[in-house]
């Protein structure tokens, strides 16, 4: 059996900020993504800002290939941020203004068979009839697509991400992330993104963790976490939005998806469960219900037809993950 | 009447939605106002030039500035200035981004020591450095090993137009390097520059219109300096002595030629920094082609 290789990115932080002291600590291998997911404030974008050299850690290291590149070890010394091959997207995005945006895509491209890479980069981003234009004539979404090239044009083993489409048009958006996603998978890197969009984290593949308060509460694959949440926090974060007491635990309760309940009594997919409609709302092409329980737990669902107010429903949440109160 | 119309209508009736027509009114009369007294600034400011020029004849600038050696205060002047401008950029420069980036200790002080010059009076800085670079001063003792005498001379007058100029081109530099985002640079730092590549290719191409505004600011105050020069540095002569020397002696047709002749040798510069600082400024902010 053959042993798992070192990660490429190995972290164990903590950096002791105004509001929140942040935690966290995970292993990366080449060719890896990493999503976390979390709400503003939660300490994602001081993680991005830690392995690229520009917050200093209060305790703990980080390594790149095995090399200290943040943090105080004995015997070692930490490499500065230029030499660390990391690449960030920052937000919110910031370009070289006096440059036009083929200098900034070649910004971080020293050798010379790196350049034509340029040229391909600017096509894919749709920025080639823009590349002499400054950072001032672009919009928002334009911006972002330049400091995304910038960034993948470098020769970077760590590829840093904070919110880097949220100004792109979501039709545009996958485009650039499978580019991010190649070029990423390409170089054997590893990969790191850090949004408050739950699905823009799962979108971009590879594992999910969840961060809360400085706390990296759960990581996982994307489909465990959600699927799985391992507390009501975590369960909280990821969109369930009811939380049911389970009759025959009372220290345990049911986490309810609004996406994951159906209308009728189906007890071999799940959990069944009577409860009031309280108000019904247009979502999308569906319909939001907000449902009373008989122990007043309120909830939402998703449905195809409107429901009445008033009306008495009996409801199954489909295999709800279990999580303490 | 009618105040308001539907947003479809708007490019039809030319109506402003909740813009009434008295509002109107006063926003005229206010834009009106302004350029009334932008205008009588204006002139009140090129007055003293078109005054110059009026008073001015051929004859009279021949007769001061053809005889030999009349043109050595100007030589003087610029040498100086250039010098004292030099020695600014170089000194003034590195303090001024290390302010900016609030890495020196105790800024705000040294940031008051900055601003001291700019307060006192000239007359009183001429003085003062007199203790300090004159023969009797702790300083001058030391310069003199290295036969520099900070009084009436060369160097006496490069000291002067120093501590009046400095200031201005340190904060100018101060202001600069501040509207630099931080971010920027290390964001070149992370693409694989080393500091002083990223100052070189980020922050001073970004700073240099205001380094430019502040360069320039610092050479019209140098090349103009009189209250301390005149106290510390009455010889060699620059322009601004021997503007005042000939008015003494001569009156104003006397001086009025030293006069021009010091306009048209500060002024160029501050201009053409102006100039291209606008251009690039517009450059970056996208209002020009590239």
């Amino acid at each position: 059996m053959s042993a798992t290789p070192a990660p490429l990115l190995e972290v164990d932080l903590e950096v002791e900020r105004r509001q929140v002291t942040v935690k966290a600590g995970f292993g990366i291998q080449g060719g890896e993504r990493l999503a976390i997911f979390g709400t503003s404030g939660a300490g994602k974008t001081t993680i991005l800002e830690s392995i690229a050299g520009l917050t200093r850690l209060s305790r703990g290291n980080v390594r790149i290939d095995g090399k200290l590149v943040a943090g105080i070890v004995r015997g070692e010394a930490a490499l500065e941020p230029r030499a660390r091959q990391v690449a960030l997207v920052r937000q919110p995005t910031t370009l070289f203004p006096h440059l036009t945006v083929e200098q900034n895509v070649a910004y971080g491209v020293r050798s010379s068979t790196a350049r034509s890479r340029v040229a391909e980069l600017l096509d894919r981003l749709e920025l080639t009839t823009l590349a002499r234009a400054r950072g001032a004539a672009l919009s928002g979404g334009q911006r972002q697509r330049v400091a995304l090239g910038r960034a993948l044009a470098s020769q970077f083993r760590v590829l840093l991400l904070d919110e880097p489409l949220s100004a792109v048009d979501v039709a545009a958006r996958e485009a650039l992330r499978v580019l991010a996603i190649e070029t990423t998978v390409g170089r054997d890197a590893a990969g790191i993104l850090v949004t408050h969009d739950l699905a823009e984290a799962q979108a971009f593949g590879g594992r999910l963790g969840i961060i809360d308060n400085g706390r990296l509460l759960q990581l996982g694959t994307a489909h465990k976490v959600v699927s799985a949440p391992l507390s009501r926090r975590v369960a909280e974060l990821v969109g369930y939005g009811g939380f049911v007491p389970d009759p025959s635990a009372p220290d345990r309760c049911f986490a309810i998806h609004p996406d994951r309940v159906v209308i009728g009594a189906l007890p071999e997919r799940g959990v069944v469960l009577t409860g009031t409609i309280l108000s019904t709302r247009p979502f999308g092409p569906r319909y939001e219900c907000t449902v009373a329980e008989p122990s007043k737990e309120r909830f939402t669902i998703h449905v195809d037809q409107p429901l009445d107010a008033g009306a008495k429903c009996i409801l199954t949440a489909l295999d709800p993950p279990v999580v303490t109160p | 009447m009618r105040t308001t119309a539907p947003a479809g209508n708007l490019a039809v009736s030319g109506v402003v939605p909740g813009f009434p027509a008295a509002g109107r009114l006063a926003a005229r009369g206010s834009t009106a106002l302004a350029l009334l007294g932008a205008i009588a600034i204006w002139l009140a400011l090129l007055g003293p030039f078109a005054v110059l020029i009026q008073h001015l004849s051929f004859h009279s600038i021949r007769a001061a500035l053809g005889p030999p050696g009349s043109l050595d205060p100007l030589w003087v002047s610029l040498g100086a200035s250039a010098i004292a401008l030099g020695a600014m950029v170089l000194l003034g420069t590195p303090l001024a981004y290390l302010l900016a980036r609030g890495r020196l200790p105790l800024a705000r002080i040294v940031e008051l020591g900055i601003l001291l010059p700019l307060m006192m009076p000239p007359l009183v800085i001429g003085l003062l450095l007199i203790f300090l670079i004159g023969p009797e001063g702790t300083l001058g003792n030391l310069l003199a090993n290295i036969h520099l005498t900070g009084v009436n001379t060369f160097f006496a007058l490069i000291a002067a137009e120093f501590y009046e100029a400095a200031p201005f081109y340190v904060l100018g530099a101060h202001a600069a390097f501040a509207s630099v985002d931080p971010r920027i640079e290390q964001d070149a730092t992370l693409l694989g520059d080393r500091p002083l590549q990223a100052f070189a290719r980020i922050t001073l191409p970004l700073a240099a219109p205001g380094l430019a505004t502040g360069l320039a600011t610092a050479w019209a105050r140098a090349m103009g300096a009189f209250g301390a020069v005149v106290i510390i540095a009455y010889y060699p002569r620059g322009l601004p002595n021997q503007i005042f020397i000939a008015f003494q002696e001569f009156g104003l047709s006397g001086a009025l030629p030293f006069a021009l002749l010091l306009v048209v040798a500060a002024l160029p510069l501050p201009v053409l920094a102006y100039l291209w600082s606008a251009r690039t400024r517009s450059r970056v902010a996208g209002n020009e082609a590239p």
